[in-house]
């Protein structure tokens, strides 16, 4: 099984009532290169997101992969905040770079749209390969 | 090692909430920014960027995303 790693990306968080010197997110990103049975691409961030069932992506890049949502299979999806969100699907090939890719059966929803990244989930990443978190690294060097 | 996600912060900072961008990853400059992400990817590849990396700037910069 391949060995992999994906750096700490840290995002500053605004002040807020219970937190007011606000807060810096640290998540597991990578850039991925997606390709649509249409053979378009699309180079985009991913998030690997152990919580997230399968692989999804903003529905805002299915256009751009030449991809025809009203065409595509859709069931409901729900995250924090959000649920009843309409999701399409197909297999796309994902190339995280270096040697890693894999076909996955991923969704698009508008539910990402509005952050612009990718998650990869349960189903089409972490059942293909064993992901190991270590966090306490990307704080200390970033 | 996968392909690393560098810290896009300073690239973004000035530009509107919500913008889709096209980031050339050879310069590690914002090649064109739109609201519509379709625009982005044809402003590249009339200035010869054919893969870009598109991110967007977070509408909710200010939340803590769960």
């Amino acid at each position: 099984m391949p060995t992999f790693e994906f750096p700490y990306l840290g995002f500053q968080i605004a002040p807020s009532d219970p937190f007011p010197k606000g807060q810096a997110a640290f998540r597991p990103m990578a850039v991925a290169e997606l390709t649509a049975s249409t053979g378009k691409r699309l180079r985009c961030l991913v998030c690997t997101d152990s919580g997230a069932d399968s692989c999804v992506f903003p529905s805002s890049f299915a256009s751009v992969l030449g991809l025809d949502i009203l065409t595509m299979k859709k069931h409901l999806t729900a995250g924090v905040g959000s649920s009843a969100n309409a999701t399409a699907s197909c297999d796309l090939h994902i190339d995280l770079g270096r040697g890693i890719q894999f076909t996955a059966y991923a969704g698009f929803t508008p539910g990402l749209d509005s952050t612009g990244f990718g998650h990869l989930g349960q189903a089409g990443f972490f059942d293909r390969y064993n992901v190991s978190f270590f966090q306490a690294p990307a704080q200390i060097h970033n | 090692m996968a392909t690393p996600a560098i810290h896009y912060s300073s690239l973004l900072k000035d530009l509107h909430a919500g913008a889709w961008v096209a980031i050339s990853e050879k310069t590690m400059s914002v090649i064109a920014y739109s609201a519509e992400i379709q625009t982005v990817v044809e402003r590249s590849r009339q200035q010869g960027e054919t893969d870009p990396l598109i991110v967007r700037v977070p509408e909710l910069a200010g939340t803590l995303f769960l």
